[in-house]
């Protein structure tokens, strides 16, 4: 990666936190926040964005970024009223930004006029106010911003002092311009730099020694700068920064030749004063060379070495490359596995023998662990980030569908997995689209139905023990079962006979290539539907379960694993072979000698726990292993599913708890039902996770067939 | 030498970074005009660029800052800016900055404006 493509990186990687950043500000100003801090804030942000894009030579996102900058600075000061108008036009404009980058990114072009109405709009909006100077005229971006660098004002190449011609610069220093830290030894430097010039100090405005200030400033020079092709403005360029704090006069002067010249004379040096010229001849190798690297001697206060070449003080945080923090999840997770392995090997006679051993053991199991914890903590984002792009989304639909929609969103500051949090957007968005689309009706009909004008959706977060909880609720019409069932009936998702209960049909929505929109609107019908919402979470080990009120409204629950990593599980056999099943799934376990168990009609079995009917699997039926363990003897394990929908997982043996990495079956093999993964015990065995879910589900279309 | 270099953006920070160790210097880095007075009170440095528009105190602050603070009288302090309005550049100057350079910078220039204000 060349070095330019590093910084574009670091750029675009700010970008999005500006942008995220932006979004929230206009977030809370749409709500009426216009807080100064807030105001300041975007203006900033926008500033940055200009200031990077300028490096790169982004113009269109320059010449864009600082309209709308200049828009904002107005706001900030005043100048402009935050009217809704005004904040309906940044937020938009904010896209219009977004998409700037996004084509930089990308490496293309947008269209010339892209954004050009709000340009227009900024530039009509700026010219109303009493600052307007501060504009252009045709509301083009300054010079400055155009791709190229400036070019370097310096002429370093020495100067053939052969000419007739040159410049008398008579210079005087304000007390100001030593104010400011500028040194009229290190300006004659840089003039000497044009040519061999005579510099002749100005003594005759020193006063008596009686009236010597000690801060005064007395002396001025003049300085003759020869040669033909020196022009004035390379000259002033040498004082740029001193203008107003000292007094300069540039003339246009003939050198006389030879040097003995009357004229001459008052540029030459008094005898007794060293030649500039020559101490300019001191100076300028030093000047040509890159500066010397030796740092000047300083005494450290502190008498302390170290920290010198240290950060700024007070940073507070470090930017760490998610794939170094990647390797060491993946490494802490093979060290459980490690230290699990270890655990089980000891056996009772170790125990007797080698009690520090043991004690050892133990303290590397809390060590490993609170090490696991420290480091999935350094991977874990708020779900701010992607709660913070639902607000506008809400906004866009309420705007499309006419529909007056109010999100309310807890639970924002809930830490998920950042490897998590990037495969939720896409579900959230949906379901969000999906509420706002299908769920909340039309004004009027709301108001038949005596419901507030306003619809709610509620989006919210909450870890749930070893899961995280995200919960979109809206207080719409519900799903239409009749509606649902008789498209998956047409669509042979459901058989013609087949009966359902209320649950199963609301769900039935996340079946494949399913959508009750009677016409595919422009909202959620993108050609995917809910089953992607499905597939999605599923990829990243979570589920989506629906319900729904007829005239109330609809809550979808997604439920996802705090981390992609690590699985907290319990340990069985069936048949002989090693099963782990995911311990937050795991409601009880019961020996089966003392479960009581039913039979259904239809042949099926059931666990009967303090009054409520479970449906049975046998793992070993179902995963057609062989068993020779007596059923007495054998476990039942109580699991909840989806939805607080419990099954009862028969195996042959309990072996205990453990902690173990997730190795995707997909990726190494192919896709079992049933089975949500695989992993690698301490013994180095392979175990097969249980999928729950997909369990409860399959017996479920089973039984109901 | 070393130069202390005080914006909010990590992009212009990067890019002052390569620029300037490129040339053989110390940088020290810091995002805000607060954060920069901090680093001053510990760090002695050769000259500072800072750019204007930051959070928390923003570089006009600063540079007052660094001026009132008696230590840093002949301090050079360069602005690095987008404003290219003369008013703009009054403030920085009248706050008690040395001299300017307009963003986005040419890397050269930008050494050689440094040298031209380091004494």
């Amino acid at each position: 990666m060349s070095e330019l493509d590093e910084f574009k990186a670091t750029y675009f990687d700010e970008c999005s936190e500006l942008l995220n950043e932006l979004e929230e500000q206009f977030t809370a100003i749409e709500e009426g926040d216009r807080n100064a801090d807030r105001l300041n804030a975007v203006f900033r942000a926008i500033h940055s964005v200009k200031g990077g894009a300028g490096a790169f030579g982004f113009s269109g996102l320059v010449g864009f970024a600082h309209e709308f900058e200049t828009l904002l600075d107005f706001v900030r000061t005043g100048k402009i009223e935050m009217t809704d108008e005004v904040v309906t036009l940044c937020i938009r404009s904010n896209d219009i930004v977004a998409d700037f980058v996004g084509a930089a990114r990308a490496g293309e072009e947008l269209p010339s006029d892209h954004g050009a109405e709000e340009k227009a709009r900024f530039v009509t909006l700026c010219k109303g106010t009493k600052g307007d100077d501060e504009l252009d005229e045709d509301g083009e971006p300054m010079e400055e911003f155009d791709i190229e660098f400036t070019p370097v004002m310096v002429n370093l190449e020495p100067v053939n002092d052969s000419g007739k011609e040159g410049w008398l610069v008579e210079f005087t220093p304000h007390r100001d311009l030593y104010a400011r830290a500028n040194d009229p030894l290190l300006l004659l430097r840089e003039l000497a730099e044009l040519g061999d010039v005579d510099v002749k100090v100005i003594l005759k405005t020193i006063p008596t020694l009686a009236d010597f200030e000690p801060f005064g400033v007395y002396c001025g020079w003049e300085i003759l700068v020869p040669g033909d092709d020196v022009t004035e403005q390379s000259v002033r360029d040498v004082f740029e920064f001193v203008d107003g704090d000292c007094d300069i006069k540039i003339t246009r002067q003939t050198i006389a030749e030879p040097r003995d010249d009357a004229d001459a004379m008052a540029f030459d040096l008094d005898d007794d004063m060293p030649s500039f010229a020559d101490l300019a001849n001191e100076i300028t190798p030093e000047v040509k060379k890159p500066v010397p690297v030796a740092a000047p001697v300083q005494s450290d206060p502190n008498g302390t070495e170290e920290g010198k070449n240290a950060a700024p003080v007070g940073v507070q945080s470090i930017r760490v490359d998610l794939d170094k923090v990647d390797r060491v999840v993946n490494m802490v997770g093979e060290l459980v596995i490690t230290q699990s392995m270890l655990t089980q090997q000891m056996d009772d006679n170790l125990k007797v023998h080698y009690q520090e051993l043991v004690r050892g053991l133990e303290v590397l199991a809390q060590t490993t662990r609170g090490l696991q914890d420290s480091v999935m903590a350094i991977r874990a984002q708020p779900v701010k980030s992607v709660f913070s792009r639902m607000p506008r989304l809400v906004r866009e639909l309420a705007g499309k569908t006419n529909k007056k929609i109010r999100l309310e969103m807890v639970g924002e500051n809930t830490e998920i997995d950042k490897t998590v949090i990037e495969q939720l957007s896409d579900p959230l968005t949906h379901m969000i689209r999906n509420s706002a689309d299908h769920g909340i009706e039309i004004p009027e009909k709301r108001t038949a139905g005596r419901k507030p004008e306003t619809g709610v959706i509620r989006l919210s977060a909450e870890q749930a023990g070893g899961n995280i909880l995200i919960i979109v609720e809206d207080d719409g019409a519900g799903i239409n079962r009749d509606r649902v069932l008789q498209i998956a009936r047409e669509r042979g998702v459901v058989g013609p006979e087949q009966q359902m209960s209320e649950e199963q049909i609301d769900n039935l929505i996340f079946a494949p290539g399913f959508s009750t929109a009677d016409e595919v609107s422009d909202i959620s019908g993108r050609g995917v539907g809910m089953d992607v919402v499905l597939s999605n979470i599923k990829k990243i080990g979570g589920s989506v379960h629906v319900r729904s009120w007829p005239g109330a409204g609809t809550r979808m629950t997604l439920r996802l694993p705090l981390t992609l990593a690590v699985l907290d599980v319990m340990l069985v056999t069936v048949g002989r072979c090693p099963y782990v099943i995911p311990l937050s799934s795991i409601v009880e376990t019961m020996q089966c000698s003392r479960a009581e168990f039913g039979h259904m009609p239809t042949g099926g079995r059931v666990l009967q726990v303090r009054g409520e009917y479970v449906q049975v699997v046998d793992l070993a039926t179902r995963f057609e292993m062989h068993t020779d363990v007596e059923d007495k003897h054998r476990f039942a394990v109580l699991c909840e599913a989806e939805g607080s929908v419990k099954i009862a997982l028969i195996v042959d043996d309990i072996i205990g708890q453990q902690q173990v990495v997730i190795k995707s079956l997909e990726e190494n093999f192919e896709r079992i039902d049933g089975i949500a993964g695989g992993t690698i015990l301490g013994d180095g065995n392979v175990a097969l996770i249980v999928d729950v879910q997909g369990l409860r589900s399959a017996t479920t279309h089973r039984n109901a067939a | 030498m070393r130069v202390l270099t005080v914006d909010d953006s990590r992009t212009i920070q990067a890019m002052l970074h390569h620029t300037l160790s490129g040339a053989g210097f110390e940088v020290l880095q810091a995002e805000d005009g607060q954060k920069g007075l901090e680093v001053l009170n510990t760090e002695t440095v050769d000259i500072v660029i800072t750019d204007i528009n930051m959070p928390v105190m923003d570089g006009i602050e600063f540079i007052k800052n660094v001026r009132a603070s008696g230590q840093h009288q002949s301090l050079p302090i360069l602005i690095l800016t987008t404003e290219t309005s003369q008013e703009k550049r009054d403030l920085g100057r009248e706050a008690g900055g040395t001299g300017w350079i307009v963003k986005p910078f040419d890397p050269e220039k930008l050494i050689s404006v440094i040298r031209r204000v380091v004494h």
